[in-house]
């Protein structure tokens, strides 16, 4: 029972994260969980996981945050409208150049974030204000209504569509055959790593929680295959979701490079003084947060086949909301790519859902506020709660 | 003496900055810049910068600790206080409801910064949007217009929003020239009684001849703006709205007990808890404090401007962050001084100003502004730096 009550205790969010999805179901009588619905729970959300991706590097290495995503998705979406739209140059080329623009705008980030101690917050408020402006200026400057469009077909069907597309409501193979896979993939991995820690001699779970744990994300991931399937098919999105997601997670749990970003939050001047170049890992996680910031950027445009102004509007507070709603701390040193994924979904569920319900876009920001303080009081109160034991 | 000169330039490096952008802007804009109607825009236009900074000057001295919500905070008490005039209701009442409204934002954020230690970027990251949110919900996000001619007379909008000449001067507002030239007489006897008393207590003091030359620079000063504004159509009620708050912060942060353990706590928060103060409350002040002066800064925004719009007060937390900055408030908490927020609020307010009559769009504003306040924030570290 006791294991059982620290089980729930360790998947609150995972839990909490069902309750909201159930209780967006009924209120939106069912609509919520119709193929179309799975399809764009994934494609309306893919920035929020990519960000979020990047925000938890950054946040690891002490709760530094970076404010001018939002607004840098903006930037790039203009250049990028501007090379493939304006000046016509094909899309590898477009693609490349604003990876580029990107990687600079990192580095200087990170130069000074790292090496001159500018504090994260003001640094990315700058660019937060700086490249709303400029992007936009650039959009009106290059078109009457503001807005760039249309992108190339070889782009748009890189970074959004679906993968192998077939009509509405006829069973995707390839999609379901995915999910297959998949499933049997998770299943090996959990065996695997169990089989593993046992013959090191190290605490392992018991077998039941390893065979329950591996039905219900063989559960999820069917649901979530069958739904796709029926809505057409994989969407090209996802597959840039779980390549990063996947990457993020092995680079935080597998390599030392991972490990040194706990470290960094968890004790900056301990882990500078065990020679660990720790000025390096503070720029990395903010050149690395640009690079991300592009490929949201290459997403977003493609999901709205047009570079606008308010592209990314907020985009920064879902991503921080995630992390912070996933158990990452605000303090850095803890967190993990699992947690930021569950907290994602709950951010993506909830923006969604309330999409769904009509919910006006200002009641949005309020929900969205509230939630993002009420997360970080949770995990505050919590890491007390730990420190008394 | 050469050792001398580059301690003042050290000293006053943003005094001479805003020289510096003001000759430029002054030739830039053919000399408008320094029209008489532009000095009375200039100030009635940036009263919020001013009063914003200084709430924000308090949080930033705890420890550099921020306020990104006071826009959306302005935006939030501007609409409410709209809404509620446009019930007919006393205008007095209605400032109350906006003044009181804002400092229970500042009671909410406050309580989570302070008692449950929340970090202050996120805590008022999240104001940002949900009392942006409410600001369109209360105003149903439409633009309300504010008739009332009190209102708009005591806080700064419509045309009438001067101190009348009570001697009718031709040309030349006399009531306006003779405060001028009050000021300048109070602030020579402030000196001076200061430098006696620093020598009765047998304090080290200044040469003489620098404060002769303080007296002899800020009396130029204040007498030319105040020539400037009497010029055109007297002191506007802004003026008088900033010259309250700063002359009560600047009394705040340097006579009183509270505004001692401001800078203590931003100096060293344990040592300062250790000696027996509750820095929790420090915070807690200072955050009420900010949304206090959010609550005023909504007041003049939407007199100014005759209304309240959702989207009032965007990017106005980065005028005050970066009027604080570029004052010499530092970014790690601990240093600042209401001098400096107005040597940086009005070289905000210039870079408004000139860029506006230069005609550069708003977009490239946000890009100046962005880049002024990075500027202002890598001087400050290096200087500390270096310092250390």
């Amino acid at each position: 029972m006791a294991k059982f009550l620290e089980n729930i205790k360790k998947n609150a969010m995972l839990i909490v994260l069902v309750l909201v999805y159930v209780f967006f179901v009924v209120m939106t009588e069912g609509k919520m969980f119709s193929p179309l619905n799975f399809n764009a729970l994934i494609t309306q959300n893919a920035y929020v996981f990519i960000l979020a991706t990047g925000m938890l590097m950054c946040m690891l290495t002490g709760g530094n945050i970076d404010l001018s995503c939002g607004s840098f998705v903006c930037f790039i979406g203009a250049i990028g409208g501007i090379l493939m739209v304006v000046k016509e140059l094909p899309a590898g080329v477009s693609i490349f150049v604003m990876l580029l623009v990107g990687v600079v705008y990192g580095c200087i980030l990170g130069f000074l974030v790292a090496y001159v101690d500018i504090p994260p917050w003001i640094a990315t408020l700058a660019g937060y204000l700086a490249f709303r402006g400029w992007g936009t200026a650039l959009l009106s400057e290059n078109s009457s209504t503001g807005s760039i469009a249309p992108f190339p077909q070889t782009f748009l069907s890189i970074f959004s569509g679906k993968i192998f597309e077939t009509p509405i409501n006829e069973l995707n193979i390839v999609c379901v055959a995915v999910g297959v896979i998949a499933s049997v993939i998770v299943v090996a991995v959990n065996f695997l790593t169990r089989a593993n820690r046992l013959k090191k001699g190290y605490e392992a779970d018991s077998l039941v929680s390893v065979i329950v744990k591996s039905t219900l994300s063989v559960a999820v991931i069917m649901l979530f295959a069958y739904k796709l399937a029926l809505a057409g098919g994989i969407p090209t999105v996802l597959i840039w979701v779980v390549a990063i997601v996947l990457i993020y997670s092995f680079i935080t749990s597998k390599t030392t490079l991972g490990r040194y970003f706990y470290t960094i939050g968890g004790n900056k001047e301990a882990t500078r003084l065990s020679g660990v170049d720790t000025k390096k890992i503070m720029f990395f996680a903010y050149l690395n947060m640009a690079v991300l910031t592009v490929i949201t950027s290459y997403i977003v445009i493609a999901r709205f086949q047009a570079a606008n102004s308010t592209a990314g509007t907020n985009y920064e507070m879902d991503a921080i909301a995630a992390c912070v709603v996933g158990g990452v701390s605000a303090y850095g040193g803890s967190g993990s790519v699992f947690g930021m994924v569950v907290g994602a979904t709950l951010i993506g569920v909830i923006n969604l859902g309330m999409q769904l319900l009509n919910v006006d876009a200002d009641k949005q920001k309020i929900v969205k506020g509230i939630v993002l303080l009420g997360a970080v009081v949770f995990d505050i109160l919590a890491a007390r709660k730990n420190a008394n034991k | 003496m050469s050792l001398n000169i580059r301690d003042i330039l050290k000293k006053y490096t943003m005094v001479f900055a805003l020289i510096a952008v003001i000759i430029f802007f002054w030739v830039s804009t053919d000399g408008k810049i320094l029209f008489p109607q532009n000095i009375n825009n200039l100030i009635s236009q940036n009263a919020y910068v001013f009063v914003l900074a200084a709430g924000m000057l308090l949080c930033i001295l705890t420890g550099g600790n921020i306020d990104l919500a006071v826009g959306s905070v302005v935006c939030f008490v501007g609409g409410i206080g709209a809404v509620v005039m446009d019930k007919h209701i006393n205008v007095w009442v209605a400032v109350a409801i906006m003044l009181i409204g804002g400092a229970l934002v500042g009671v909410w954020q406050g309580f989570w910064i302070s008692y449950v230690k929340v970090p202050p970027f996120i805590a008022t990251l999240s104001g940002m949007y949900a009392f942006r949110g409410m600001a369109n919900v209360v105003m149903q996000g439409m633009t309300i217009g504010i008739s009332d001619e009190t209102f708009l007379n005591v806080f700064g909008g419509g045309a009438d929003c001067y101190v009348p000449d009570f001697f009718h001067g031709e040309g030349l507002n006399i009531t306006c020239m003779t405060t001028g030239i009050m000021v300048v007489l109070i602030y020579a006897v402030l000196v001076i009684k200061n430098r006696m008393d620093a020598q009765e207590k047998g304090f080290e003091m200044a040469p003489f001849y620098s404060d002769v030359a303080k007296i002899a620079a800020v009396g130029a000063s204040v007498l030319w703006i105040f020539y400037k504004l009497a010029k055109y159509k007297g002191i506007p009620a802004g003026l008088i709205w900033i010259a309250v708050v700063l002359i009560a912060y600047g009394y705040i942060t340097t006579k009183t007990t509270i505004g001692r353990y401001l800078y203590a706590v931003g100096g060293n928060e344990k040592a300062t808890r250790l000696s027996g103060i509750d820095s929790r409350k420090v915070y807690f002040f200072a955050y009420i404090n900010m949304g206090l002066m959010a609550g005023l800064g909504g007041i003049l925004t939407i007199a100014r401007a005759s209304g309240a719009q959702p989207t009032f007060g965007q990017g106005y937390e980065m005028d005050a962050i970066a009027a604080c900055f570029i004052g010499g408030a530092s970014a790690s908490g601990g240093e600042g001084g209401i001098f400096g927020v107005i040597i940086g609020a009005v070289l905000m307010g210039v870079i408004n100003q000139g860029m506006s009559i230069m005609g550069i769009s708003p977009n490239y504003q946000k890009v100046v502004k962005g880049i002024v306040v990075l500027v202002a924030i890598i001087f400050d570290v290096l200087s500390n730096k270096k310092k250390k």
